[in-house]
């Protein structure tokens, strides 16, 4: 009864990596992969006030002086280099010669509120740019003249770490390279099962020694092992670029199990619709689907696996158990519903 | 036209019955609705980071809703001692933070402030007038460069903003809404792919070859229904975002032409159905990285405009955009599309559907019935020409996927990636050309090399004048698309790399690859040398 099923396992397996579609499937994620934190380390230095002041060089701003600048100092604490002049005139005309990026006038009192006019390049570039690294000053000085009226505004004073790039990593970056070949075990599912019906080799297949359901049991533990692999060279790569993983057991675990659940019910939509056009679309669409109910339900397998990944407190392989369960009723309800395949 | 009218009427009956039988358009509604409605449950809950902090509170401290913190209520003593073992990340104690000095204290913190400025502002709106809750006001006044004016005008600034309440202009928000617009577009295409292999697999499409009507008539056919309903979904789209709706069928319909075309590729290559499942997803994944990567950048950089949703975000900002900017993304684009229907006609013929070989070789047999059908010495060089666009496409997600390396290595990278790509299309039809012994003499390789290599600097020097104002200001695509001015040299550095991968390959014997990372490795360093101002 095993070996049929091994058999079927080893010739869905030998095809993969003769057809060579597992590099395009490998590709496609190192590709993800790079994209998204390529994207992310473009938004970092574009779009973080923190970067661009570290890496932007000397940006500086000229500022009409007054005897008390509140703005100014502001600036300065903001990392900006501050030049001050006595006039307008003066600080533009200092712009015009290329000295300073920007000019910032002195705050006005205009019926009761506070004005500050600010003068920037007409380039859209440059001036984004510095509308970026100067909102935390003027956010500062708004503060300061919030405190003045007597309105405070509490825990303004935090501070804390950059924290965008710790959180693509472990709430994104980790789930996705876990969960997609998972995703990729489903449509291979969806694939093998509805060929062998559209090629009509399904009643050939069957004439050998083996069941229906052990033949697409052995379809299923196929996609699953490849999932299963490129999770484990994901984890491995990740670590060696210094990416601290704890739980890496019940990581795979979890990633196992997902993959169980991907595979399995896009079998039962192939072995309900027959055809592959049909098959993937559902397919695609359950998965859509589970991933917002998961989320809506609060039990989400991706804050699961970010929670595994930093090591979170609270998350232990209890927190599998329900995923477990919900495979094996996948798996008992395909092993009913799989002779509709041959109808 | 009667022709295509008669297949595309064929085609949206064929779809009807596919999807009409039994329960499962119901069941499809059920699951849409259902995922629209989770969407809409979910669009403020979900957000990078989620679930990642536990916090701990405890006193008066503002509601956390937030999907990034998982809130404990804990008493002073429980908390500080839940802070020290890392059972929670932060610790909220009335209007006091109390963090550890590790990494995930301090990511954590930052996330709450973030989350409490914006709490905060919040509550202090609500509970003071606009003038005392928000007392500052800033004028943003434009100066132009060029003319100093006189002194302080009086002139009224261009935009008054509310510091904390105006968050610097970042694209991305548009950049989101203009995603809207290509996800039914790829969705759709793939239905135009599953239909072209359902009839692939069933041989229907043979015997419509053997119709009387020609292979063009079959695909535009088979293309029409869905690329109208892909461009009727980009109209409505455009209507319910309020938008114009013209202006975004102008930006979207290249674009909607050359996902058509990629996904036209996949049914006549593939083999299996497992192939088309990895084609497929390489190719979204490849088309998304495409598109999106560079509007990221809007009004950042000028090499943006690449990406046709730079258009469409600039759209929804009401920013104005010239001639220029339309055509830079929206040619190469139309230019691919084009190419694509052009090797569709070509292979659509029973014996490439049907053949069974490995991926390289379906690919070299494609290449070869594209120019088999002309002389060589005019297929060669319009052939290199005309997959310039192609190239070009490829060459900006090698910058992509290089942005990823570290930042000595970009340039490097791209460098080699784009040098080794140049070489493949230059040296490609030749190679395949004699292969099907269509070339075999020293005088055909290296006669054919030269008109390869003249065909490649006219469609390079094409490209460059197309776009020659936007592609200036950025260096790194100066190198890749040559900075030469004088075209006698590239031509002759051109004709010695494809003459060094041809000849190597075809009278040295050796394989395809090693030849084009011979021809590769001498023209890096020319480039290196060009890019160092050796010319």
């Amino acid at each position: 009864m095993i070996f049929p099923v091994l058999a079927v396992v080893k010739k869905e397996l030998t095809s993969v990596v003769r057809d060579g579609t597992i590099v395009i499937s490998i590709l496609i994620q190192l590709f993800i992969a790079s994209f998204s934190s390529g994207l992310l380390l473009g938004m970092l230095s574009l779009y973080d006030a923190d970067t661009i002041v570290q890496f932007g060089g000397n940006i500086k701003i000229g500022v009409v002086d007054s005897a008390e600048n509140r703005l100014a100092s502001l600036m300065r604490e903001r990392g900006l280099q501050v030049m001050e002049y006595a006039t307008l005139a003066e600080a533009n005309a200092a712009y015009f010669h290329g000295e300073v990026l920007a000019v910032v006038d002195t705050p006005q009192d205009v019926n009761g509120l506070t004005q500050v006019d600010l003068y920037l390049p007409a380039s859209e570039t440059t001036s984004s740019l510095i509308r970026m690294v100067i909102q935390e000053p003027l956010k500062g000085y708004e503060n300061y003249l919030r405190t003045e009226k007597g309105i405070e505004l509490r825990y303004a004073d935090l501070k804390g770490k950059p924290a965008t790039s710790f959180e693509f990593v472990y709430s994104v970056l980790i789930p996705m390279l876990m969960f997609f070949p998972a995703f990729v075990a489903g449509s291979m599912s969806v694939d093998s099962i509805t060929e062998e019906v559209e090629n009509k080799t399904l009643q050939t297949l069957l004439s050998a020694p083996l069941t229906l359901n052990s033949m697409i049991a052995g379809k299923i533990i196929a996609s699953v092992i490849l999932a299963f692999l490129q999770c484990v060279a994901w984890l491995t790569l990740l670590q060696l670029n210094g990416i601290v993983i704890q739980n890496t057991g019940w990581i795979l675990l979890l990633a196992l199990m997902i993959a169980g659940i991907t595979s399995t019910s896009s079998a039962l939509s192939a072995v309900l619709l027959k055809d592959r056009e049909r098959s993937q679309f559902i397919y695609s669409l359950i998965l859509l689907a589970s991933a917002a109910i998961s989320t809506l339900l609060n039990i989400s397998p991706i804050t699961t696996m970010s929670r595994f990944a930093i090591g979170d407190a609270y998350t232990s392989g209890l927190n599998i158990v329900i995923f477990a369960a919900f495979l094996a009723g996948l798996c008992l309800l395909l092993s009913k519903l799989s002779r509709r395949l041959l109808v | 036209m009667n022709q295509i009218l008669v297949i595309a009427w064929r085609e949206v009956t064929r779809l009807r019955k596919r999807f009409g039988g039994g329960a499962s358009p119901l069941a499809v509604v059920g699951l849409l609705a259902l995922i629209g409605l989770s969407a809409y449950f979910l669009r403020d809950s979900v957000s990078l980071g989620a679930g990642l902090y536990r916090v701990g509170v405890s006193g008066d401290v503002p509601l956390i809703e937030d999907s990034r913190f998982a809130v404990l209520s804990l008493t002073s003593e429980e908390g500080k001692v839940f802070l020290e073992d890392k059972t929670i990340d932060v610790f909220i104690d009335g209007s006091q933070v109390i963090s550890r000095p590790d990494d995930r204290s301090q990511y954590a913190v930052r996330a709450l402030k973030q989350y409490m400025e914006a709490a905060e502002l919040t509550r202090v709106g609500n509970s003071y007038d606009g003038e005392s809750a928000f007392p500052l006001r800033v004028g943003i006044n434009y100066l132009d460069a060029s003319q100093p004016t006189g002194g302080p005008d009086a002139a009224a600034p261009a935009e008054v903003i509310i510091p904390s309440l105006t968050p610097p202009p970042a694209p991305f928000t548009q950049v989101l809404i203009t995603l809207i617009y290509i996800m039914p577009i790829t969705f759709i295409s793939i239905f135009f792919t599953s239909s072209f292999m359902d009839e692939k697999m069933n041989r229907r499409l043979i015997v419509l070859l053997s119709a009387p009507v020609t292979p063009f008539q079959i695909i535009m056919g088979k293309m029409l229904p869905y690329a109208l309903f892909a461009l009727s979904t980009t109209a409505l789209i455009a209507y319910f975002t309020k938008t114009n709706v013209l202006l975004a069928l102008a930006i979207f319909a290249p674009t909607t032409l050359f996902i058509f075309a990629i996904y036209l590729m996949v049914p006549l290559f593939y083999r299996t159905f497992k192939d088309t499942t990895f084609i497929a997803m390489l190719v979204t994944t490849l088309t998304t990285a495409y598109l999106i990567f560079p509007a990221m950048f809007t009004n950042v950089n000028d090499l943006s405009y690449i990406s046709p949703l730079t258009l469409a975000v600039k759209m929804y900002r009401e920013e104005p955009f010239g001639w220029r900017e339309y055509l830079f993304p929206s040619f190469p684009m139309t230019a691919i599309f084009l190419l694509t229907m052009f090797a569709g006609t070509r292979l659509l013929n029973e014996e490439f559907l049907m053949g069974y070989k490995p991926l390289t070789r379906k690919i070299s047999d494609a290449i070869y019935l594209m120019l088999a059908r002309s002389k060589t010495y005019l297929s060669v060089p319009l052939w290199s020409l005309l997959v310039i666009p192609a190239v070009y496409m490829f060459q900006i997600l090698f910058l992509t996927f290089a942005t990823n390396l570290p930042v000595r290595l970009i340039l490097g990278f791209t460098l080699i990636a784009s040098a080794a790509m140049e070489e493949v299309i230059k040296s490609i039809s030749i190679v395949v050309l004699a292969r099907h012994d269509k070339a075999g003499s020293w005088r055909d390789l290296i006669g054919l090399s030269f008109l390869s290599a003249l065909g490649f600097l006219v469609g390079e020097k094409l490209l460059v004048l197309i776009s020659i104002r936007m592609v200036s200001e950025a260096p790194v695509a100066g190198a890749l698309f040559g900075v030469g001015l004088l075209l006698f040299i590239p031509l002759i550095a051109h004709f010695v790399f494809t003459s060094i991968v041809v000849l190597t390959h075809t009278k040295l014997k050796f394989p395809y690859p090693l030849a084009v990372a011979a021809g590769t490795i001498v023209h890096f360093f020319y480039n290196v040398y060009v890019l160092r101002g050796g010319f």
